[in-house]
């Protein structure tokens, strides 16, 4: 009894404990794994603190000095449809509408661009894959020069109907679908809500999106409430959004540079 | 009660008011209790003087705010072009006949090249402009909502080099 007690007690300790207890019994097998099992965790450690980094400020790539409100304005980013286009959804972040057209409240824009950028930052930081879909024709080979220009990926095209929930049988089984999808319309050219949306909500895979007054926030993460038809304002967008994945993508390279330097020593020691 | 009247709130200091009236609330429950009154009392008057230091200086922080605002609503009726209005626009593309001309709204306006005088109308010429409507929309029978056409409609006035030539 003593025995099976002396046994339960060992058994807890080695779940408690992990790598550090060691048995006589199994001698040298637990001592190579234990070794092994250092290493990774000390790997594991030092990309964890990069990954953690920019969860520890509230705005670690300073995405808020890339626009100002005044940018916003000259862009005409504040612009909507007329009233009668309205969609009953956008009114909350509509601010007045003068004679018949609708005018966005450029301080929301301005708080709810700044958590888009930010988001699209971390995920970029983090080594996401983001997409850029937009159906207007008139700004496809704007939206694809930019995906191309700051290495991420773009669909301006027409949607299949089950490019991401089915995935699996349409390309591979293994196949890595998009972290991140940025939508700089969000209608296609019938009017209607792109498809994606829809899907990427039921794939649990967050989008931003520049919503117009006559767009339906409703499905997406991060609405942005802003004008998407004027070439000014996707231009903006456009650098915006290439801008800050540029940014993170060089502050993620840094990163592992700095720590890259100490991780070596780490291990030998 | 009276250091609560006197603070002045603004429309986004509403979470402050919903905080002073919970204050206002444990600092009559406190004395009605009547077992340490004097706490109740000092820590609700240090948290009146931190929450006036904090409006004193988010006010002066809403100065730069404001300022930000007002230009997007007192530039706002000369932004927009009404109708009715004779606004100066650049071409931005040619296709053979029509001229594709951006004029500052939020779309732009297709016009046929004019017979006389079209051909210096070229990719960056700069034109006067009548707008009819900044967006063309109606809406039609059965519909929930109007259906644009995600353009302007204008009408070409004497081009301003022209005006130039005749002086």
């Amino acid at each position: 009894m003593a025995a099976r007690a002396l046994t339960k007690g060992l058994l807890g300790l080695r779940h408690v404990r992990g790598a550090t207890v060691k048995f006589s019994n199994t001698g040298h097998h637990f001592a190579t794994s234990s070794s092994i099992k250092s290493s990774e965790s000390q790997t594991n450690s030092v990309t964890e603190k990069i990954l953690n980094l920019p969860l520890e400020k509230p705005d670690l790539f300073r995405v808020s000095e890339l626009f100002s409100l005044k940018d916003l304005f000259d862009a005409r980013v504040h612009l909507g449809h007329k009233k009668g286009c309205r969609h009953r959804l956008m009114e909350p972040y509509l601010y007045d509408s003068s004679l018949d057209y609708d005018i966005i409240d450029l301080d929301k824009t301005v708080e709810h661009l700044q958590l888009a950028l930010n988001t699209t930052a971390e995920t970029a930081y983090r080594g996401g894959i983001i997409l850029f879909v937009s159906r207007r024709r008139q700004f496809c080979h704007l939206v694809e020069t930019t995906a191309k220009d700051c290495g991420e990926y773009a669909h301006t095209r027409y949607w299949q109907g089950g490019l991401l929930t089915n995935a699996h049988i349409q390309y591979s089984p293994g196949v890595r679908l998009p972290d991140l999808i940025i939508f700089l319309s969000t209608l296609n050219n019938v009017f209607q809500q792109h498809v994606a949306i829809r899907d990427a909500a039921k794939m649990n895979i967050p989008t931003i999106g520049v919503v117009d007054s006559n767009c339906n926030p409703s499905l997406i993460t991060y609405p942005v409430p802003g004008n998407d038809d004027t070439p000014v304002a996707m231009e903006l967008y456009c650098r915006l959004f290439k801008m800050t994945i540029n940014r993170a993508k060089d502050k993620r390279r840094q990163m592992e540079l700095l720590h890259g330097l100490s991780e070596p020593s780490a291990s030998s020691s | 009660m009276a250091v609560l009247c006197r603070l002045r709130f603004g429309v986004r200091a509403a979470v402050r008011l919903s905080s002073c009236i919970s204050i206002r609330t444990s600092f009559s429950s406190d004395c009605e209790a009547g077992t340490r009154p004097e706490s109740g009392f000092a820590a609700a008057f240090q948290r009146q003087a931190v929450l006036q230091r904090e409006a004193e200086s988010y006010t002066g922080d809403q100065s730069g705010s404001i300022s930000g605002q007002e230009p997007n609503f007192a530039l706002l009726f000369q932004m927009v072009p009404v109708r009715d209005r004779v606004v100066v626009g650049n071409i931005f593309h040619v296709v053979r006949d029509d001229l594709y001309i951006d004029f500052g709204g939020k779309f732009h306006c297709v016009c046929r090249r004019p017979a006389a005088g079209g051909e210096r109308l070229q990719r960056g010429s700069r034109v006067r402009l009548k707008v009819l409507d900044s967006e063309l929309t109606a809406r039609f029978l059965g519909a929930k909502t109007d259906t644009t056409l995600l353009e302007a409609q204008a009408v070409l006035l004497d081009s301003e080099s022209t005006s130039q030539d005749i002086k």
